[in-house]
């Protein structure tokens, strides 16, 4: 069945956003990314102007999120102070990258830049993440605990020297409040720059840099994308008038449900199976988009307008 | 006295009434001697409403015997932006810049009885606008540096647009119908493409003989939104604030929802 849709002005059938919004917001639940790096370009191969895509992706993601954090805060998976923390560092890094953008527009490359941007983080994330949990996988049997341990020292002796060391009691861990501030600051520039929600980059950072398990990184994440596509979703919608109503109907139909099948599925997943998966993922989109930028395009032109 | 008053009203009405009715006949008849061809789309108003996925319109008419037709439907002329991709490095594929396309319409489709190039001269199609060859001459395309370049950049916005169903040029799908009278009967049904946005469009029809357009016939097709479709994207535009908030507030209240509802049905623990 065929829905038009009133800003997108064009006509699409119905089991196409659902189904997209159910693998979404899956992912979503599995691994506490928005899945807007994956939605916005699925949404432009099936003709919605690449605009409209990117802003109803973000009102899309507000629900499958909330579904996503909900689920996760029932079992205990949210770590609100960490949460509040990332978002004050990622408002102020969305604000800071924001006129990065406007800078690199003004200087003529800025699509160079992103797509750069995308590939390098996309690529060091991807690969990191996936040799990472493969080697912790082979351990794990032996002595997780003693690699862990092993690693922090490392990383964690100058954070351990930083003023306003606070615990955050859900993570278990404790660290200077202007970690999780700084880390949020810099994933908030990229993900302006890149014109994403910036899970696929929150989550390493919370396992990898402030040690989180990998169960309270999913759920702390969603949180903390909710809050992240709920002003971009109104910011879409306030200046650009690039929000379609019923297409985020239709795409969180199935997100919705999606999110909570992945927390319940990612219950049953160890978190190294967990990661390893991601990383797959991310490293899969990466392949695309590398392919995508060196193959001749058959269209050499295409609509003003998205990111 | 009254009645005879009465009876002479009635007459006279009457009389008018026959007059008005042959002057319009007359009138009728006298235009369609001058001017032989005619247009009619069968939709003059197409509506879009949630389940709206494209419409069929048919044009029909008369026309003298032996010419060849052509009908162009378009939507007003206008300014479009598009990205344009280049080859950055030698290797990646990327937006380079922006270019500006002016005195283009967003749809252009054209059917003809035979390949314009072959009954129409040049000059003809240029002043018509008949065939992408003379729509690239009639649009501006910014920045181009030379004509080559125009030309080809107008070729790749030709490509965009027919892989979205706005650009179409077509021939021999007119039927033609001889009439005893020395007219001729014309006929075409075709795809209204979806991604048509509300406007008004205009439909074409040029008689054409030995090289030249000799009578040219219009007929009109308005697409509008209606019912909620309109409503939402009069919001969207007008109230983009509310609008804003609504979309929020719909989406938090459907995650919300489905949380409770599974949480509910005991799917998980």
């Amino acid at each position: 069945m065929y829905l038009y849709l009133p800003v997108a002005l064009t006509s699409i059938n119905i089991l196409i956003p659902v189904g997209l919004g159910l693998a979404v917001g899956l992912l979503s639940g599995l691994f506490g990314v928005g899945g807007g790096f994956l939605l916005t370009p699925l949404l432009i191969m099936f003709g919605i102007p690449s605009t409209v895509a990117a802003a109803t992706d973000s009102n899309q993601i507000v629900a499958a999120s909330t579904s996503g954090t909900y689920a996760h805060w029932k079992v205990g998976n949210v770590d609100f102070k960490m949460g509040l923390y990332l978002l004050v560092g990622g408002f102020v890094g969305g604000i800071i990258g924001v006129q990065a953008i406007k800078l690199l527009h003004a200087m003529g490359n800025a699509d160079f830049v992103i797509k750069m941007t995308y590939v390098l983080m996309l690529g060091i994330v991807g690969v990191y993440m996936f040799i990472e949990s493969i080697q912790s996988m082979k351990k794990s049997k032996s002595a997780v605990v003693e690699v862990r341990e092993e690693k922090e020292s490392a990383v964690g002796r100058f954070l351990k020297t930083l003023p306003l060391q606070t615990r955050f009691e859900k993570s278990g861990v404790t660290h200077s409040a202007l970690v999780p501030i700084v880390l949020g600051a810099f994933v908030g520039i990229l993900a302006a720059i890149m014109g994403v929600g910036g899970g696929f980059l929150m989550v390493p950072v919370m396992v990898y840099m402030l040690r989180m398990p990998m169960h309270v990184v999913v759920g702390t994440s969603l949180f903390q994308i909710l809050f992240t596509c709920i002003e971009v979703t109104f910011l879409q919608a306030y200046t650009n008038h690039s929000v379609d109503f019923l297409l985020a109907v239709l795409l969180l139909v199935g997100s919705t449900v999606g999110a909570q099948i992945g927390t319940v599925f990612g219950r049953k997943l160890k978190g190294e199976q967990l990661k390893v998966l991601l990383a797959v993922i991310v490293l899969i989109v990466t392949v695309k988009i590398v392919f995508e930028l060196t193959l001749t395009p058959s269209l050499l032109i295409s609509q003003a307008g998205g990111h | 006295m009254d009645t005879t008053l009465k009876v002479q009203r009635s007459t006279f009405k009457k009389i008018m009434l026959v007059l008005v009715a042959l002057g319009t006949v007359y009138f009728a008849l006298s235009t369609e001697a001058f001017a032989m061809l005619t247009a009619k789309a069968n939709h003059d108003r197409i509506t879009i409403d949630f389940f709206y996925h494209g419409s069929t319109v048919s044009v029909k008419g008369l026309s003298d015997a032996g010419r060849d037709l052509v009908i162009k439907i378009t939507s007003p002329e206008g300014h479009q932006v598009m990205k344009q991709k280049g080859k950055v490095a030698g290797v990646l594929w990327m937006n380079v810049g922006t270019l500006k396309f002016e005195n283009t319409p967003n749809m252009y489709e054209l059917f003809s009885t035979k390949k314009v190039d072959d009954i129409l001269s040049r000059e003809e199609r240029a002043k018509h606008t008949i065939g992408y060859d003379a729509l690239a001459d009639h649009v501006e395309v910014n920045p181009t540096a030379n004509a080559a370049e125009k030309t080809q950049w107008f070729g790749e916005f030709v490509k965009f647009k027919e892989a979205s169903n706005l650009y179409k040029t077509d021939f021999g799908k007119i039927e033609m119908n001889d009439l005893p009278d020395g007219h001729q009967e014309y006929f075409i049904q075709t795809e209204w493409p979806y991604q048509a946005a509300p406007g008004a469009y205009t439909v074409s029809v040029y008689a054409v003989k030995d090289g030249k357009v000799v009578e040219q016939a219009e007929s009109h097709v308005r697409v509008e939104q209606v019912g909620m479709v309109k409503t939402l994207a009069g919001m969207a535009k007008d109230s983009a604030a509310v609008y804003g908030f609504l979309s929020i507030g719909i989406a938090l209240s459907a995650g919300f929802g489905v949380g409770l509802v599974f949480r509910k049905g005991g799917g998980s623990h």
